[in-house]
């Protein structure tokens, strides 16, 4: 199953997308399933209550979220004349990152070799590398991605997010996979110029967490629909020009390991780990940079296979604030 | 004047309450304000309007601008003059407790920032005497716990220190502040100790990052009092002590710190900051005697207190994971 997360006359709301590509509410859905075919009086009320308020709600709810949301999608398929506020066009509404708020966005660094060899940096870890991004910083899949006034090198990453569906404490490379509840495209904007100042005498932060640095999307895959996300392709372009093509089987701390290491720190659901990015990036373009770093105006493609695309535009900060 | 955030037996679950500290009681401030209200002007709306004053939250509060202080200070003052004792709500509701009724929250459930300033360990071995800029790192929300609860001694590390912090906490939202409005956006301070799991932020550190040595359940203490904007000096004289086992481990003052309020303020607002966000200074990024302070070890048993007159007190015990966790 698809889930989504979109907005829609002035509300955020969850949903699935069913066969034709189209938006279904699961709220709506849940509770003509319940009207209609379990006779419950009580529809709207119990379907709160069953799918939660957004998606966290959700993921925290489990199984059985996730059981309504199938029941809703297959009964809105089935019913020809749903109710338009139920079945939407895509294009009606604004789709957000399928987890909008992530209550921790832990992305990997230093997770590909060529990667960290095109980096020049130091060698790879003997643990794995991660820093948070801002929660704040998430957007969705066609939303712009506002530069900002005070970086010069604006630079993009491809990676796989896997979204945590249940708390998540000191679990083995065994079961790591069982508490993934999907999966989604992101991509890591990356302030070069801003992290490099910040190196110096602290840590990373700012230079990855400025407004919009976290596109997501454009769904959650849920975990059954990619039964080996270790190996799916991954790219990226800029204005169509193909700048990272690589495969997820590539990385060096596997999607096991990374779920059994920060599950040290305790996660929860809705909670997200991304892969670290592969080779490419516009900071490691040989032999100059500037051609490659992200400038207003820029399309910004980043797909991983199955999983979906997101297409954000880089605009000028200034422009619209 | 102290506030809190705080569940009482007149809290439905989850909705969490404010509160200050009088007399040693804890007063409803919703229930006391609504009291007032319909003792001084026109009772009608009374309810309303103390809930729109305050809300659920002190971030929530604090959104609501000049006019939430204005309400405090107002509700203050009426229930100093009052019978603590007999100050009940509108329709007989209890608004006074003792301390032992209110289960106490961290002051701040979920700010969007949440930044310590700090130098990596390597900064600080290299001794930088002025760094150009103020950098930080972030503590997630869900690694804060107030006064009281244990800090549970992560079971992937070999050794755990504490740093006294004091909370700059933002009442106005802004974005690229100019530093000579800084103090505009500043609502007040509250308590705070880091936790560092310093062997993993070494080893974390050498990629230039902070994670898990930094962010575990139980790394980030808070409060349990927010103190509402005290004046400039007032501010920069507070004294905040830290205490391993009643024993003064690390002293600092505001002034001590290595940057100004206003190179704090201006460099992390870029970002934009918002009401109920922190920015926390430690002793480590404050001088005394020409050096940096440490942060300060801890052993499985320590009792960690941090303190500073005006503002209280957080209190913790260092326990063993064993049996807490899975």
């Amino acid at each position: 199953m698809k889930l989504v997360t979109y907005f829609y006359h002035q509300r955020e709301k969850i949903g699935a997308i069913d066969g034709a590509g189209r938006v279904v509410d699961l709220h709506r859905a849940y509770s003509s399933y319940l009207h209609e075919i379990e006779s419950n009086p009580s529809g709207d009320q119990l379907a709160r209550l069953t799918l939660g308020r957004d998606m966290v709600e959700f993921l925290e709810l489990g199984e059985k979220a996730l059981d309504a949301a199938r029941k809703a999608l297959a009964h809105a398929s089935a019913t020809p004349n749903a109710t338009i506020d139920t079945i939407l066009d895509p294009k009606q509404v604004r789709v957000m990152a399928p987890v909008p708020r992530p209550g921790a966005l832990v992305s990997a660094g230093k997770n590909f070799s060529d990667h960290v060899a095109e980096m020049a940096s130091k060698k790879g870890p003997g643990a794995p590398v991660a820093f948070l991004k801002l929660p704040g910083t998430v957007i969705g899949p066609d939303d712009d991605i506002p530069h900002p006034p005070e970086v010069k090198n604006l630079d993009y990453e491809v990676e796989l997010a896997i979204i945590i569906g249940k708390p998540c404490v000191d679990v083995t490379e065994n079961e790591a996979l069982d508490y993934v509840a999907g999966y989604a495209s992101f991509n890591d904007i990356s302030a070069r110029d801003v992290i490099r100042g910040e190196n110096k005498t602290g840590i990373h932060l700012m230079g990855k967490s400025f407004p919009g640095f976290a596109p997501m999307g454009p769904y959650l895959v849920t975990a059954d629909e990619i039964p080996d996300p270790q190996n799916l392709k991954l790219k990226l372009s800029v204005n169509g020009e193909v700048r990272q093509d690589s495969n997820l089987s590539y990385m060096i701390f596997k999607i096991r390991a990374m779920i059994a290491y920060w599950s040290q720190m305790g996660l929860n659901p809705g909670d997200v780990l991304t892969t670290g990015t592969p080779r490419g990036v516009a900071a490691g373009r040989k032999p100059d940079q500037p051609p490659w770093w992200l400038k207003p105006g820029d399309l910004v493609e980043a797909e991983v296979e199955n999983v979906g695309s997101l297409r954000n535009r880089i605009v000028a900060e200034s422009s619209i604030t | 004047m102290r506030v809190y955030l705080g569940l009482s037996e007149n809290s439905l679950p989850h909705q969490t309450r404010i509160f200050a500290d009088i007399d040693g009681k804890f007063v409803d401030l919703d229930l006391a304000y609504a009291r007032y209200l319909t003792q001084t002007s026109e009772s009608t709306g009374a309810y309303e309007r103390a809930a729109f004053y305050f809300p659920e939250t002190i971030a929530e509060f604090l959104r609501r601008g000049e006019q939430s202080l204005r309400a405090l200070e107002d509700v203050v003052t009426f229930a100093r003059q009052s019978s603590l004792r007999d100050l009940r709500g509108p329709a007989g509701e209890k608004v006074t407790y003792d301390p032992a009724e209110i289960r106490l929250l961290p002051p701040f459930q979920n700010p969007g920032k949440s930044f310590i300033i700090g130098f990596s360990d390597q900064a600080r071995v290299e001794a930088m005497p002025k760094a150009e800029i103020p950098t930080g790192f972030y503590k997630l929300p869900q690694t804060f716990i107030t006064s009281g609860a244990p800090i549970i001694w992560p079971k992937f590390s070999e050794e755990v220190d504490a740093d006294a912090c004091l909370a700059l906490v933002i009442g106005k939202a802004g974005k690229r502040i100019e530093p000579a409005r800084a103090w505009d956006h500043i609502a007040g301070v509250a308590l705070l100790i880091d936790i560092t799991a310093r062997d993993i932020n070494r080893r974390e550190g050498l990629t230039t990052n902070n994670l898990l040595g930094k962010n575990f359940p139980s790394s980030t203490c808070l409060g349990p009092a927010y103190l509402p904007k005290p004046a400039r000096s007032e501010l920069e004289a507070l004294e905040l002590e830290l205490a391993i086992d009643g024993s003064v481990k690390q002293r600092f003052a505001l002034r001590d710190c290595v940057f100004t309020i206003e190179e704090i303020i201006a460099r992390w607002s870029i970002l934009d900051i918002k009401p109920g966000d922190f920015l926390a200074i430690g002793a480590s990024m404050s001088l005394q005697g020409g050096r940096l302070q440490n942060p300060v070890p801890l052993k499985i048993g320590s009792t960690v207190r941090c303190s500073s007159p005006t503002i209280g007190e957080l209190s913790h015990q260092v326990v063993s994971s064993g049996g807490l966790r899975r």
